[in-house]
């Protein structure tokens, strides 16, 4: 355990540091110009300009910026300060990681119960509900976020007035009730893709040898579905939902974007436009660590669900 | 002086909502039966909405096109930043919603032409309790007026000699050369006052979300998450008794796109907007819980000239070009009607004196109107038949690619090759900050206004050599003469008559080619009024109009 956890640790560190990297230099090489954002287009003089050049350290080159900012970051534990809004880039993402996580832990929770439940009752059971789920998960799939997001205001905050347009609330009710629609938008697609892999996943463990055999010894239907096709289906499941629900980070952007919300993705997006690089960077590494982590917490869970896995080696 | 920047939504949505799409197709001359004519320059426009008879309780949600990013003013100089210091802070000179100046926390007068002598009231103090003194008012011009103070005015100071406290409620500011226009500029942005021991100890961080700021006017900050929202609430002790807020709390959000502003509305999530053009407005004027008027504005579209070495070198191709372009159609996509036909680079809304002088130049001036034969003629005059241009724009912002469409659509129409360079919505501004960004591109549009109710503030940035917008060095002898004789004019009757003169001389030399002026928008739930429906917002008190109905 001890050994996984720092195996993992070693992970998280390099893909960070490769990262931030990657992403630094990439950003630089990207066209547009920060100064451009800094003075929204207006025609600076020389002098204000190289104020403002020189404020921002614009005037050194990349590498020499990316040790700046290396070395602020390890030795003072400062990311760097937004140039769009003259503010910590540690602040900006405290402000706005609240909102993104619970968005995500409402979406990822949407998935769970919907995509997983609705799978595997449609897997256990052909006919009618199997039909309607296929259905439906078929149009889910087909539709992307941001279309989901426009459908779901029109109808339910605009015609209904049921639920709130603009903004996260404050209070566990009132955040409920302003996360409940972009929550749906960013589960939408993610639901499809979960429901059927399980469905499929529970199909293929009810064609297998040992279940059938199970089935003709008489033991009870109950007992067959939990201890062989759900046991033996619970890994690849896992795997999917792990993965789509680590993927929901990056795509909260758009939903954050349509619904207002104050998350980091939406700060993401912006950033990378105006090309603010501590915010940019800063974000990034927050995502790259969300995707390492939750890919641990997936490994941890194989072993939990199947014992034959040892700690930290890849389920099959 | 200025014009809107960037959407960050607009890139986000713009594959998503068609209404946010690149530009839209252009109506057929049927659907133009309500286009304005352009006849009357401000008729049936005021900036008077109906007052407000009692206070307004709940808070007032206000969108803005983008978050604020600064509450420094000298940096201020798009919309978001305007519309939410002109709440906070109060200027020396004071703008009126009809667009003349008055006084603000000070008077001016010209005791010579090359002197300006502010006095100020006694009475104005900071949200702190501080007197506004003599000494802040120094502190504040002199910032704006430096060039490493990261100020962006410090150029409208450039016939400033010194700025000196000649006792504790006066200011002296002496000029090298007369100059009238520094009385409109100290009713804008760079006349702001900020409390100087604050700004001193904030020092770098004054104006950004740790430091905010100081200053006397009717709303104070109460909380802002940057890049999200900006809670203010009224100021108790606000010094004018005449203008005491009726709104206790107004919350400015950064909401970029159409789609959002409309359901926000729908919904009674936001409560008011001066927005700058709208896709959906039929949608919201349908809406009985909202108010929409329209009011006079300072600005104008137009399409920026920024390489005279080329096709557009030849004055009578942009003569050409500018007769080709279907102005009223261009209205009718962008504007619904709303919107004026330019007969020069001025909308009249930003006719702040000498009215009657800009009037009766105005009406001598022709309308403009599509004429492919004569334009033509013009071509071939100029040898300039298959010649090519290229026009910038960013398919990511609505207006400015359905200006740069119906611009390629006349070039075209008269024989000209026309070619789109079509950049993201962040790299748009370039075109206005960088020569290596303008390099290949002959033109792009652009919506620009002077900051305050003067023709001159716009030209002298487009047309006078050194100008902040003149990309392509234009210089016409004549236009910069009437220009520097204007600000040195006391009368404000001569005044006008000298910029209506360069105003002629631009519509006819083109240094830029207007395409439409349009009227002010302004969307506010039913319950709320009184906020002024004119360009006000971007210099002078609003909000503190408002209230309930």
């Amino acid at each position: 355990m001890v050994r996984f956890a720092g195996r993992r640790a070693l992970m998280l560190v390099v893909a960070l540091l490769v990262s931030s990297f990657v992403i630094f230099i990439s950003l630089d090489l990207a066209p547009g110009n920060p100064l451009a954002t800094l003075s929204g287009g207006r025609t600076l003089s020389p002098a204000a300009q190289r104020v403002l050049t020189h404020e921002y350290h614009l005037d050194q080159p990349v590498l020499e910026r990316y040790w700046h900012w290396l070395t602020g970051a390890l030795l003072h534990a400062n990311l760097g300060t937004s140039i769009e809004y003259r503010e910590p880039v540690s602040s900006l993402i405290g402000q706005r990681i609240g909102v993104t996580a619970e968005l995500v832990l409402y979406a990822g929770i949407l998935i769970v119960l919907f995509g997983v439940g609705l799978g595997l009752l449609a897997g256990l059971r052909r006919g009618f509900l199997d039909n309607t789920v296929i259905a439906i998960s078929t149009v889910l799939a087909a539709v992307p976020s941001f279309v989901a997001a426009i459908v779901l205001l029109a109808l339910f905050s605009v015609k209904l007035g049921w639920l709130p347009s603009l903004g996260d609330g404050s209070g566990f009710a009132s955040t409920i009730e302003h996360l409940t629609l972009p929550a749906i938008a960013l589960a939408a697609s993610a639901f499809a893709v979960v429901v059927r892999v399980t469905r499929v996943t529970v199909r293929a463990e009810l064609a297998q040898e040992h279940v059938q055999t199970a089935t003709s010894r008489g033991i009870p239907w109950r007992l067959v579905v939990r201890r062989h096709v759900l046991r033996n289906a619970s890994i690849p499941i896992t795997t999917v939902v792990g993965i789509t629900i680590t993927s929901l980070f990056a795509l909260s952007a758009v939903v954050e974007q349509a619904f207002n919300l104050n998350g980091i993705g939406a700060a993401l997006v912006q950033a990378a436009l105006s090309k603010d690089f501590a915010v940019v960077q800063g974000i990034s590494l927050v995502l790259v660590a969300a995707f390492v982590i939750a890919n641990a917490l997936v490994d941890l869970l194989y072993a939990v669900l199947d014992p034959r896995v040892a700690i930290g080696s890849r389920a099959a | 002086m200025k014009r809107r920047t960037l959407t960050t939504l607009a890139a986000i949505t713009a594959a998503a909502l068609p209404l946010a799409a690149c530009g839209r197709d252009l109506p057929t001359a049927a659907q133009l039966a309500g286009a304005s004519s352009g006849a009357a320059a401000t008729a049936g426009l005021s900036p008077e909405t109906t007052p407000p008879t009692r206070n307004y309780n709940k808070p007032v949600v206000w969108a803005t096109y983008r978050p604020v990013e600064t509450l420094d003013p000298v940096q201020a100089f798009d919309y978001p930043e305007n519309s939410v210091d002109t709440t906070l802070c109060d200027a020396l000179q004071r703008q009126l919603p009809d667009g003349s100046i008055g006084p603000g926390l000070a008077t001016a007068t010209y005791p010579t032409p090359t002197k300006l002598v502010l006095n100020l009231r006694s009475g104005p103090t900071f949200w702190d309790g501080h007197p506004v003194t003599a000494a802040d008012v120094v502190y504040s011009l002199k910032r704006a007026a430096s060039p490493t103070s990261g100020s962006f005015y410090s150029l409208v100071f450039n016939r400033v000699k010194s700025i000196v406290a000649t006792s504790p409620s006066v200011v002296t500011i002496t000029l090298s050369k007369p100059d009238f226009w520094l009385q409109g500029e100290l009713s804008s942005m760079p006349g702001i006052v900020v409390e100087k021991a604050y700004a001193e100890r904030e020092g770098k961080k004054f104006g950004t979300p740790q430091g905010l700021t100081m200053c006397s006017g009717p709303y104070e900050v109460k909380k802002w998450i940057p890049g999200t929202s900006l809670t203010e609430v009224a100021n108790p002790h606000y010094w004018d008794s005449t203008l005491q807020p009726k709104v206790h709390e107004l919350i400015f959000k950064g909401i970029g796109d159409d789609a959002s502003v409309t359901s926000g509305f729908e919904t009674g999530a936001i409560q008011g907007d001066y927005p700058l053009n709208i896709s959906t407005l039929p949608q919201l004027q349908a809406d009985k819980n909202l108010t929409v008027s329209f009011g006079p504005s300072n600005a104008v579209d137009a399409l920026v000239i920024d390489n005279l070495k080329g096709t557009l070198g030849n004055v009578k191709v942009r003569q050409a070009l500018s007769m080709a372009i279907n102005r009223e159609a261009l209205i009718q996509a962008l504007y619904h009607g709303h919107a004026q036909l330019p007969r020069t680079i001025e909308n009249p809304g930003a006719w702040g004196y000498g009215q009657s002088v800009f009037q009766a130049d105005w009406d001598r001036l022709p309308v403009p109107t599509v004429n492919i034969a004569k334009a033509k003629r013009l071509i071939r005059q100029a040898g300039a038949e298959g010649q090519s241009i290229t026009i910038g724009t960013t398919s990511s912002i609505n207006s400015l690619a359905t200006d740069a469409n119906s611009v390629r659509q006349a070039a075209v129409s008269i024989g000209l090759k026309a070619t789109i360079d079509s950049v993201s919505a962040a790299n748009y501004i370039n075109f206005f900050t960088s020569a290596s960004a303008r390099k290949g591109i002959d033109a792009f549009p652009t919506t620009n206004y002077p900051d305050y109710a003067d023709p001159a503030g716009l030209y002298n940035t487009l047309a006078i050599p050194g100008g902040s917008q003149n990309y392509d060095d234009f210089s016409d002898p004549a236009i910069t003469n009437a220009l520097e004789d204007a600000r040195s004019t006391a009368n404000p009757d001569q005044r006008a008559a000298l910029v209506a003169k360069a105003g002629d001389l631009i519509a006819q030399q083109l240094p830029w080619i207007p395409l439409d002026a349009p009227n002010q928008l302004l969307v506010t739930a039913k319950q709320l009024t009184g906020a002024p429906d004119s360009f006000v917002y971007m210099g002078g008190p609003w909000a503190n109009m408002m209230g309930g109905r």
